[in-house]
């Protein structure tokens, strides 16, 4: 469950570069042991605002807070506290994955030695942990990624596409390292195109379209859990017109041979009563299951997931 | 700050370039040896008026001297090497991406520069240190080869002047190291700090002639350029007239100022080479192109 305690938030986020808009008032919260996706098509802001987030880019206006300091102005000693894999890993190519995380652990100062090979052992790259990083896979080099963001024990995680390049096993295990990273009292701020890896482990959710926030909330709230139902029946223009006769139906549309109707499911059997007697005959009612993917295609207008 | 200039040590120590440039400076001063001694075995006189014999430039090439020859050696060629090193130290963390890693773990961005920049002159120092061990032990073996060899300790004098020298190598290199380097963060590329470098060290030294024989008033502008006035500090490096001056006699440079003026010059390019590198750092964004 997620906490009280903010550790990020965002004012009014803008940037822009020159003429275009990258980030249009973006306003952020993330919470301890939370799990918070952002979404979005490619060119969306994702990484510009993760830019901020990490002090790396400056706002052409609005904040960026961690635990209540400015990343713009004040952005040491807060990044201590942040680990974050920004799009594809990068590290010095002709250094081991150990000699990288021992570069990052001397940069950081107060890491434990034995702290490096704990976050190697994490990530399954014990074994591999002297091989020079060139010679990585893909999905090594994330695996090293997320060990380097862990290194520091922060206390905000961003993760960008951190399955990227991963198996299906290793894939797997990320999904399962996210929540338990977040019961151990990590927010993460998971950034990731794999909606149904998303929908699994997220808190809350924001897509962005075009630099702007079109959509924020739960997970129950975006998929709109319990507020549709399925309905099926012989006559489709007869049960339209009969559910556009109950006031408390909010709407109703064909989509794929069904009918979604806009009722609470704790509804459906008096709604099933009130259309038995107006003889209309359901074939199928049940609750509308919206996937998270079919939301996000619908608010960002992508054709297919970027 | 200490942490970061750590880390940067730790990296250049395990980078194949490091060790690659230390390795030519130590070749040509090995080359320019072999280089002088053969010609000290093959001619019997030479300059302008035959005033040198094969002997005196043997005898220039015994332990002596060689210090102050590694430094001439470094004041010319190893330019090239401490631009190659300073350049690679920033532009390659853009090349290969870790600039966002380095500033999401250091300790502020101007820190980040100035630990690099500490590293890098660090060490060039210890890279000139090293050319001057290799003339040494060079020239030594050429002093026992002909039984000239001294055990005994370098006089009080000769080392305040060879300390002086190295002052002054030092203090020529401050400028192209600091160019390199601000052209690397400009250009966010090792590329444009090291094509710069060796555009400047090449062809300043072209434009300088050409400069000077056009007459006013082009003729004054080499007066503040880097190499005549690097030219001018090395001048002041003792060394003995038998063996030849790197980059140019010092006719070539004329009456230009006094190694005083030529100093604040060389310091005043130093300091605006860094403080355009520094400024560009702290305010530039760090994005995904890095």
């Amino acid at each position: 469950m997620p906490g009280d305690r903010e550790i990020l938030r965002t004012e009014g986020l803008w940037k822009r570069y020159g003429e275009i808009t990258a980030v249009a008032d973006m306003n952020l919260r993330v919470y301890e042991r939370e799990v918070f996706s952002f979404l979005g098509p490619n060119g969306a802001g994702k990484s510009t605002t993760v830019g901020m987030i990490l002090g790396l880019v400056r706002p052409t206006h609005g904040r960026a807070l961690v635990l209540g300091h400015d990343m713009a102005t004040h952005p040491w000693p807060t990044l201590k506290r942040v680990g974050a894999v920004i799009e594809t890993p990068a590290f010095y190519p002709y250094l081991s994955g150990y000699e990288n995380l021992r570069t990052l652990a001397l940069m950081l100062r107060d890491i434990p030695p034995g702290r490096i090979d704990e976050m190697l052992e994490l990530v399954g790259l014990r074994e591999r942990g002297r091989d020079a990083y060139k010679h990585y896979s893909l999905g090594m080099k994330q695996r090293l990624g997320i060990a380097s963001t862990l290194l520091r024990n922060p206390d905000l995680v961003i993760l960008d596409e951190p399955t990227n390049g991963l198996d299906p096993a290793g894939t797997r295990e990320v999904r399962e390292l996210i929540p338990r990273l977040a019961e151990q009292g990590h927010a993460i701020f998971l950034c990731s195109h794999l909606l149904h890896e998303v929908q699994a482990v997220s808190d809350r959710v924001a897509i962005v379209k075009k630099g702007r926030v079109v959509s924020q909330g739960t997970v129950e709230e975006l998929l709109g859990r319990g507020q549709y139902l399925r309905l099926r029946a012989d006559d489709m223009p007869g049960l339209l017109r009969a559910l556009d006769a109950v006031p408390w139906v909010t709407g109703a549309e064909a989509v794929d041979g069904y009918v979604r109707a806009a009722v609470p499911v704790a509804r459906a059997a008096e709604l099933n009563g009130i259309l038995a007697q107006q003889r209309i005959l359901l074939s199928e009612l049940s609750p509308w299951e919206t996937e998270l993917e079919d939301v996000f295609l619908e608010l960002t207008g992508a054709e297919a997931v970027a | 700050m200490t942490e970061l200039m750590l880390a940067e040590v730790y990296k250049l120590r395990k980078r194949m370039m490091t060790w690659t440039v230390a390795g030519l400076l130590c070749a040509l001063v090995l080359l320019l040896y072999v280089i002088l001694w053969t010609t000290s075995v093959r001619v019997a006189t030479f300059g302008n008026h035959n005033q040198f014999t094969g002997i005196d430039l043997r005898h220039a090439l015994y332990p002596h001297w060689a210090p102050a020859y590694a430094l001439q050696v470094v004041g010319s060629f190893g330019a090239i090497l401490a631009m190659i090193l300073a350049a690679g130290s920033v532009g390659s963390e853009y090349a290969w991406g870790t600039v966002r890693l380095v500033a999401t773990a250091a300790s502020g961005r101007i820190r980040i520069l100035a630990s690099k920049l500490i590293v890098v002159y660090g060490l060039t120092a210890a890279g000139v240190l090293l050319a001057m061990g290799t003339a040494l032990v060079f020239g030594f073996v050429i002093a026992l080869y002909y039984g000239a060899a001294s055990f005994g300790p370098p006089g009080a004098v000769l080392l305040r002047g060879e300390a002086a020298a190295y002052g002054r190598t030092m203090f020529v290199l401050a400028p192209y190291i600091a160019l390199a380097f601000a052209v690397a963060v400009v250009g966010r590329s090792t590329l444009a700090g090291v094509g710069t470098g060796l555009g400047v060290a090449f062809i300043e030294p072209l434009v300088d002639g050409l400069m000077r024989s056009a007459g006013s008033p082009w003729q004054s502008v080499p007066k503040y350029l880097l190499n005549t006035n690097r030219q001018i500090i090395l001048f002041q490096n003792r060394l003995p007239a038998v063996l030849p001056r790197l980059g140019g006699g010092r006719g070539e440079i004329g009456a230009a100022h006094s190694p005083l003026v030529a100093g604040l010059i060389l310091a005043a390019y130093t300091v605006a080479f860094i403080a355009l590198a520094f400024a560009l750092f702290r305010r530039r964004d760090i994005g995904s192109a890095a």
